[in-house]
């Protein structure tokens, strides 16, 4: 590693000598021991994880087209059987396929 | 990333970088291993919710240094304020590799090496983490600023402050001679 001079400050050649030799003490990285069987003993000791699926399955997308798709029948039987009239019914089912569809074309485009 | 890696290998494959790191952090090789063992458990518990914004070795430094300071916690509390390297295994220091083969002026490098050891036990915790991974390490501002959750600018200070207490040490007290109280609780 680049290091900069510890003490510019103090360029004096015995202060030099000592920030090299602080420097080089420092590197020095301590001799270990690993115990014999150390990452298997410590990999015997967690749980065991689930499987857990890596591929998303969508059946929440599934169900909200599915609720379009319902919500569109029923406006268009509705609209047949009683074409004068925009009731209540009407509205609200109107108003959840027009809100289903714009959150799912949100949702869709978030998770490409 | 971890999902084509059994546990087992990436224990085996950064344990000596944890072990020396701890020895370093907490300035002894006692309960060095269980100490590295929490370290590895820590890592597996996080690991559904690591998402590799950082390099798994920079994760674990961050782990190490969270797990050296709870030990120097419970040291306080155990009132073990002094602790060394040099302890029943030690003298790591002594078996240095040193150009010189003049003998006077390898004992002189040793004590000096202690003396370093010494001093660097005396810092704040922080600083001795900052210098540990910058020199020891080989870490970067910002790996060491990722593991210690602190601005870059706060590690410089802390790497110039540290260095400087180090140097005005050694200045004062270039060379200790060893105490029982090194090598044993206080």
């Amino acid at each position: 590693m680049d290091h900069e001079q510890l003490n510019p400050d103090n360029s004096s050649p015995a202060a030099l000598e000592l920030d090299q030799r602080l420097v080089r003490a420092l590197e020095a990285a301590p001799e270990i021991r690993i115990p014999a069987g150390f990452a298997a003993r410590v990999a015997s000791q967690v749980a065991p994880r689930p499987m857990v699926s890596s591929t998303p399955t969508h059946y929440g997308d599934y169900a909200m087209i599915l609720g379009i798709l319902a919500s569109l029948a029923a406006l268009f039987g509705l609209y047949t059987r009683n074409q004068h009239t925009f009731d209540l019914v009407e509205t609200l089912l109107l108003t959840q396929f027009i809100g289903l569809t714009v959150w799912l074309s949100l949702r869709r485009h978030s998770l490409r | 990333m971890l999902t084509d890696l059994t546990f087992e290998q990436v224990v085996r494959d950064h344990q000596a970088m944890v072990f020396r790191t701890l020895v370093r952090l907490t300035g002894s090789r006692e309960h060095v291993d269980d100490l590295a063992q929490e370290v590895f458990l820590r890592l597996y518990r996080a690991l559904p919710s690591f998402r590799g914004e950082s390099l798994l070795t920079t994760y674990l430094y961050r782990i190490a240094v969270n797990v050296a300071q709870d030990e120097w916690k419970r040291r306080r509390r155990d009132n073990l304020t002094h602790v060394s390297l040099s302890d029943d295994t030690s003298g790591w220091e002594e078996r240095l590799p040193h150009p010189s083969h003049n003998a006077e002026q390898q004992i002189e490098q040793r004590e000096f090496q202690q003396a370093v050891e010494d001093h660097l036990q005396r810092l704040s915790q922080i600083e001795r983490a900052v210098l540990v991974l910058y020199h020891q390490e080989e870490r970067s501002y910002d790996q060491i600023a990722y593991a210690l959750n602190l601005p870059i600018g706060t590690v410089r200070t802390h790497l110039h402050r540290g260095r400087k207490k180090m140097r005005e040490a050694l200045k004062t007290h270039p060379i200790q001679e060893r105490s029982p109280a090194w090598t044993t609780n206080s």
